[in-house]
């Protein structure tokens, strides 16, 4: 949090920046479970395989939740992925049967279902899940509970550095509008789902649109955009708004709240939900079809959602938790924090939106490729 | 990259497979390139094989593959001929820059570089101990603001000066990561020159000049060609580059192939497209192939 200047390569290792990131390093990490898998056996020993996020677990609560159950380092993988559609490739190329629990976004699960990755969840195992906001449950994506329990969740939204940028921007219209000005000083992460999400809200679409015409529209203003983009970014979009070298974002949460921590940034660094409405994502912990420790999966799902380990990993995470029991254990600091929370009035009055599984859409994926071509014009 | 090798003879030698033995040297011999044949069969002509008949497919609901036959992946792959053009264009520019950093270098340490010689080529393979992502990276710190960029921008006082996010820098590191492929080959066919051969063409009243074109250069041909074609062939395929230095300004093939197959979920489309980055390395490579053995050729004959 309130380090002293985090360089680059500390970056990388760090915790919540590559949470959503793209770093194509985990190319090994499929074979190594699997030798795992073979070395260990289906064997009787305590077991558990994790295919996640970089860094997703607190460090304290795996540990202690080696301890509880028993488990060797050995019998204990933790593997990653750098993103959704890494993770579904990857199960695509036969990774099933080798985890036993992951963490896909939650648009992402039901083709999960649909493709046969997932294990139903059995709940009788999971008495934690009472724990849970059901505002969290039976969304879309998972209409009768039986696939995942929310992990935690985030919006994507304006980011921007106060002592160059004097504009009070609070909607994506308006973010559009001062881009010129801030021409080559723009970071944008690099994410379809999140990107269209500005031009559609600006415009008074849903974010998850595949109406053609609307989608033209969006990509008149995307292509408008382009040539002011300095970079896409979704590992370290925080860096260059640390140097000024960007000084207006279309982010995430996690880079700009590290960067609120630090005092060195804290003052002059804003991050905005959008007034026009904007994406929140959902991270869900899933169990996986063939899973070699199915009882172990259920132990692990249910101990996360411990009050008090709950409260660990909000606070090594800075995401916001769907544990309302949890919120009692959390940092008053952090549970104050209305990026990390957004506030009640907000997730209430409809202005964020869940995303939906649009990504396949042709329209969608040739505007998409247009705009990446088409960075700093 | 044994693409290389048939231009290292000159014209072809005179067969003289005399002796093919039989018994159990034949087997041994089978034996002994079985091991090379099944890697050149699954790992190369049965991959090719399967993005050839992918490229022919349709995406399935939920992305990947789903058989059926379309040419409309091609149609596709085409529609944006940038990407190529901008590989294409970064390669060539990197393999000269690689080239122009890397002969000097190689001739160096094969000939001046005496006891150093071996030190030189430690300090070469040396960085690729660290690993790639990193050493990447690590020219972010490098030519960043905190870098060389703002010791620019202090000493011009241009705001907007910056060199990532430009081809510079992804040309930079294209050449910094792929440096050593040119110089190892160089380094062979220098370090093997008969170095009693530019003596002679001294005696011989030619210059520094015409001994370089005429003597050095001919004899480093060999490697300079496979040095060449095992940096560009990388460079060509390259994406990681660019999205770290270039800040995803610079739009390569090796992008549109990662947009492809991993966000798109679209194989078949993904296949065409990379059917297609095959077929314009083909041409380029043969052309090249072409080009400076002809070269060649025409040399030997006036040298005759």
């Amino acid at each position: 949090m309130a380090d002293q200047r985090p360089d680059v390569l500390r970056a990388i290792a760090e915790t919540r920046v590559s949470r959503r990131g793209f770093l194509a390093a985990s190319g090994f990490t499929a074979m190594s479970a699997y030798l795992a898998a073979c070395s260990v056996g289906g064997g009787s020993a305590p077991a558990l395989f994790m295919f996640n996020w970089a860094d997703y677990v607190a460090e304290e609560n795996i540990a202690k939740f080696k301890e509880q159950f028993n488990i060797s380092d050995e019998n204990f993988t933790y593997d990653t992925y750098p993103s959704n559609e890494e993770l579904f490739a990857k199960l695509q190329g036969g990774a099933t049967g080798q985890y036993d629990v992951c963490c896909p976004t939650a648009e992402w699960v039901p083709d999960m279902v649909k493709e046969g990755f997932l294990e139903k969840i059995d709940w009788t195992k999971i008495p934690n899940e009472k724990y849970i906001n059901p505002k969290f449950q039976g969304l879309w994506w998972d209409p009768n509970d039986e696939y995942l329990l929310p992990k935690d969740w985030g919006t994507t939204g304006i980011s921007m550095r106060t002592n160059v940028v004097t504009e009070d921007v609070k909607t994506w219209k308006e973010f559009f509008e001062i881009a010129p000005k801030y021409s080559g000083r723009i970071v944008v992460v690099d994410s379809p789902g999140d990107v269209f999400t500005a031009p559609l809200k600006a415009l008074g679409y849903s974010l998850n649109s595949v109406d053609p015409g609307e989608l033209e529209q969006a990509r008149e203003l995307l292509m408008g955009l382009a040539p002011h983009v300095l970079a896409l970014n979704s590992d370290t979009y925080e860096e260059p708004m640390k140097t000024e070298e960007a000084v207006l974002g279309l982010t995430w949460t996690g880079g700009i709240d590290e960067m609120l921590g630090d005092p060195a940034y804290a003052d002059t660094t804003k991050y905005v939900i959008p007034e026009d409405g904007t994406l929140y994502w959902m991270d869900v912990w899933t169990i996986l079809k063939g899973a070699p420790h199915l009882e172990m999966a259920h132990n692990f799902l249910n101990f996360i959602q411990d009050p008090e380990v709950q409260a660990v990993e909000t606070e090594t995470n800075y995401y916001a938790t769907a544990n309302e029991e949890a919120k009692k254990h959390i940092d008053p600091e952090i549970l104050n924090d209305p990026i990390v929370f957004v506030p009640d009035e907000i997730v209430d009055s409809g202005l964020l939106e869940p995303a939906q599984a649009v990504s396949l859409d042709e329209n969608r994926q040739r505007i998409w490729e247009e705009f990446k071509s088409s960075i700093g014009g | 990259m044994t693409a290389g090798a048939p231009a290292v003879e000159g014209r072809p030698p005179a067969p003289a497979r005399a002796g093919v033995r039989e018994g159990p040297s034949r087997l041994a011999t089978t034996l002994l390139v079985l091991p090379a044949g099944l890697w050149y069969l699954f790992l190369l002509i049965l991959p090719i094989g399967i993005v050839m008949l992918f490229s022919l497919g349709n995406r399935g609901e939920t992305g990947g593959y789903a058989g059926g036959f379309t040419f409309a992946n091609y149609e596709g792959a085409f529609r944006n001929p940038s990407p190529f053009v901008t590989s294409l264009y970064l390669s060539i520019a990197g393999t000269v820059a690689c080239l122009l950093v890397g002969l000097p270098l190689a001739y160096f340490i094969a000939t001046r570089a005496g006891k150093r010689k071996t030190l030189f080529i430690i300090l070469l393979v040396v960085p690729f101990w660290t690993s790639f992502l990193i050493r990447t990276y690590s020219w972010l710190i490098l030519l960043g603001r905190d870098g060389l960029a703002g010791w620019f921008v202090d000493v011009t006082g241009n705001e907007s000066f910056r060199i990532l996010g430009t081809d510079a820098a992804v040309l930079l590191g294209l050449v910094y990561g792929y440096l050593p492929l040119m110089v190892f080959p160089l380094y062979v066919t220098l370090e093997r020159m008969d170095r009693t051969l530019l003596d002679a063409s001294k005696d011989l009243g030619a210059g520094r000049w015409a001994t370089f074109r005429q003597i050095t250069l001919p004899i480093a041909l060999p490697g300079l060609i496979t040095g060449s074609i095992l940096v560009f062939i990388p460079m060509m395929g390259e994406y990681v580059i660019p999205q770290i230095l270039g800040y995803g300004q610079t739009f390569t093939i090796g992008n549109a192939l990662v947009l492809r197959f991993l966000e798109f979920r679209d194989w078949p489309a993904g296949s065409a497209q990379a059917v297609g980055l095959i077929f314009v390395m083909f041409v380029t490579i043969s052309f090249y192939l072409w080009f400076t053995n002809r070269g060649r050729q025409v040399r030997e004959q006036s040298v005759l």
